[in-house]
């Protein structure tokens, strides 16, 4: 059996080879987007009103390093990546790292409320879904928790502003009001953020508790049928007792495994619901450097940071659970 | 004899399908909403494209066909005459009179613009009417018939769904496939490369990949491209397991004897290896097949992916967040029902195909 910090060492180097192929993916996906960043900047310059020669083009993609082979670009990107320093961002010519950092901050703050919600609200009503006999009970919450997996992220924050404009006459979008929109941070503009916040944190977590439930519920129902549950239950114990200190238990530690592919999931919606709540935090950055602006620095930075961030936080996961569950460590290593 | 006969295990799954009743329901439903889809083109009044525009019922709103009003009833259903006019008085918004005299009547089997069905060209029509036209979910900012383009739409979403699956299908079997029969170091190096694929968020990884398209592709060209992606993305569920399933059985005996015969590697792997692994191809293939549609529709809502002529929800709703649109014109979403109870209905059949597939499974 290895030791703790054997396994801690080997899953960091795992998690480090990921991260480089990974970072390599999307290094490579912004080589291919036709046009390099030197072009783009001095057509923008043209276009108001400079003239540009293919001179100018070369001098500025010298500057750049563009004329360097593929692998040194790359390897000088990862390098300076991983400090933390993505370059400068080719249409609006300000350091990536100084924009995209707060507005990083504020999405992964949404992000992670949304995931403890619907962690919170898909341990229970797993369980009761998983042991209930209460059949109408139990298909409502299969049909609540599949309707979270079949609308996509963008109909539920649609419907709520189309309700909400019935309704209320606001769009709740935004997310501060006019009056914090520059101010600095303070226990107001906090209170302010949070009344605002709450509809992407909801619409995100919604989706993701269907899941989680889904998993809760598989779990459950696979511990119960287990022999030491029916050991227990001829010892007589019953209830909630027996619910709660024999397969919940037993159940929930695998669930710590599923964090990391549930962030992936909210991430995965949160370009598209900013879009559309008008919320300025990364997922919107990126898809104004996709869509708009073709900013290949821009858009690489952030894919990168959120995949960074997943990495680590199954790297995370995975350690927790190998303290908790001493078993699962060579499994965890044998599988890769 | 016949009540101990053997049952087959296709049977056997049908059985336990069949004891499920949500399933059953759902099945119904997406069989109906399926061939909406097929005969999107029969079913639909008008050409969902910008030909099929109506110029004077610009943002009108649904028009539900009557049976009875107080001029009496009436077997075939209609609409009254309704002239629009916009004026000085009006403050030039679009006002509508109707003239609750004057019937129109909704006509069956009517002549329309051509279609193609199956290589042959029709122009009959499921319904129409009299004069002028009927649309029954309204029209959009440009005159196109909703209820039109929510038929075309669901077609959209199933075609860019299958071609999806099957470019998946191929390179999970592929990848899944290589890396399964050789263990070892290309195993190493494939798995590296599919976990490292399933960690970046999908959708990022959607745009970023469609923003590849240069403008000057057509819209039939992007659909390809599209559906490819999405394809490609979402290979690596299937891949992995795949490998697991093919390192657990390439010890046995009978890939040995198949190698001692000097049976090619590709033969093993297809002929011998795979059928054993069908079932559960066929169940996640269903499982799947609404987050490919849903994929889509995500991607054309943000623009990055179909668009006009070619039509899903995604390019439907693209104005809908407009608060013009969210204040006067609440039609525009009528489609989205269609299109939740279409994914609905392939999570419910899925979810009872699986359970129904799976030998284990313990009635609760």
């Amino acid at each position: 059996m290895k030791t703790i910090y054997q396994f801690i060492a080997v899953r960091f180097g795992l998690s480090i080879i990921t991260l480089l192929l990974i970072s390599f993916i999307v290094f490579s996906l912004m080589e291919l987007v036709p046009g390099n960043c030197a072009e783009r900047y001095l057509s923008f310059k043209q276009s108001s009103g400079q003239n540009i020669t293919y001179q100018d083009i070369a001098a500025e993609e010298k500057r750049l390093g563009l004329d360097r082979p593929f692998l040194i670009r790359y390897s000088t990107w990862v390098v300076n990546a991983f400090q933390g320093d993505f370059g400068q961002s080719c249409i609006m010519r300000v350091d990536i790292s100084t924009l995209l950092i707060p507005k990083f901050g504020i999405s992964l703050g949404i992000c992670l409320v949304a995931l403890i919600l619907a962690y919170s609200l898909a341990i229970p009503f797993g369980i009761i879904s998983a042991t209930t006999k209460n059949q109408t009970l139990d298909s409502s919450l299969k049909f609540f928790s599949y309707l979270g997996l079949a609308m996509p992220n963008f109909m539920v924050a649609l419907m709520v502003m189309l309700f909400s404009t019935i309704y209320f006459g606001d769009t709740l979008t935004g997310l501060f009001s006019p009056e914090f929109q520059g101010a600095p941070w303070s226990m107001a503009k906090f209170l302010n953020f949070l009344s605002h916040a709450w509809l992407p944190i909801f619409i995100l977590g919604w989706a993701a508790t269907a899941l989680a439930l889904q998993t809760v519920k598989a779990l459950v129902i696979d511990e119960n049928k287990k022999l030491y549950v029916t050991a227990a239950k001829a010892r007589g114990v019953t209830g909630r007792r027996l619910l709660l200190n024999y397969p919940t238990r037993h159940a929930l530690s695998p669930l710590i495994n599923s964090i990391g592919f549930d962030l992936n999931r909210i991430f995965n919606d949160l370009p598209i619901v900013a879009i559309i709540l008008a919320i300025t935090d990364a997922g919107s950055l990126l898809l104004q450097a996709l869509v708009r602006s073709n900013d290949q620095q821009l858009a690489g930075a952030i894919i990168f940071l959120m995949t960074a961030t997943i990495i680590f936080i199954n790297f995370v996961t995975d350690i927790v659970l190998s303290i908790i569950d001493p078993r699962t460590r060579r499994g965890m290593l044998n599988q890769r | 004899m016949s009540s101990t006969a053997i049952l087959s295990q296709s049977q056997l799954i049908w059985q336990r399908f069949q004891k499920n009743k949500s399933a059953k329901i759902a099945t119904f439903f997406l069989i109906f909403l399926i061939s909406l889809g097929i005969f999107a083109d029969f079913l639909s009044p008008y050409k969902p494209t910008i030909d099929g525009a109506d110029k004077d019922y610009i943002n009108g709103a649904p028009q539900l066909p009557k049976f009875w009003d107080e001029n009496g009833f009436s077997i075939r259903p209609f609409l009254y005459t309704t002239e629009r006019t916009r004026s000085i008085e009006t403050n030039f918004r679009w006002v509508e009179t109707v003239n609750r005299e004057e019937r129109r009547y909704v006509q069956f089997f009517v002549k329309g613009w051509e279609y193609n069905f199956l290589g042959i060209t029709m122009d009959r029509h499921l319904f129409g009417i009299d004069q002028g036209q009927i649309h029954i979910f309204g029209t959009d900012g440009s005159g196109k018939d909703i209820f039109s383009r929510t038929l075309k739409a669901i077609y959209i979403s199933l075609a860019v769904g299958v071609l999806g699956l099957a470019i998946k299908l191929c390179m999970s079997l592929m990848v899944g496939g290589l890396a399964g029969y050789f263990g070892g170091w290309v195993d190493s190096i494939l798995s590296a490369f599919t976990d490292a694929v399933r960690t970046i968020p999908p959708i990022p990884l959607f745009m970023a990949l469609a923003a590849f398209i240069p403008d000057h592709w057509s819209a039939e060209m992007r659909f390809f491209y599209i559906a490819t992606i999405i394809g490609m993305v979402d290979f690596p569920t299937l891949s992995r397991r795949l490998r697991t399933h093919l390192l657990s059985e390439r010890n046995q005996e009978y890939v040995l004897a198949a190698k001692l015969s000097g049976t090619s590697t590709f033969k093993i792997i297809y002929k011998h290896l795979l059928p054993s692994f069908t079932s559960y191809i066929i169940v996640d293939t269903l499982i799947n097949f609404p987050y490919m549609i849903l994929a889509e529709t995500s991607l054309s809502f943000i623009g990055l992916g179909l668009q006009d002529p070619v039509n899903s929800i995604g390019v439907m709703l693209q104005n809908a967040t407009k608060s013009d649109v969210l204040l006067n014109y609440q039609w525009y979403y009528i489609p989205t029902i269609f299109f939740i109870a279409l994914v609905m209905a392939f999570v419910y059949v899925g979810d009872g195909i699986r359970d129904a597939a799976d030998p284990y499974k313990v009635q609760k």
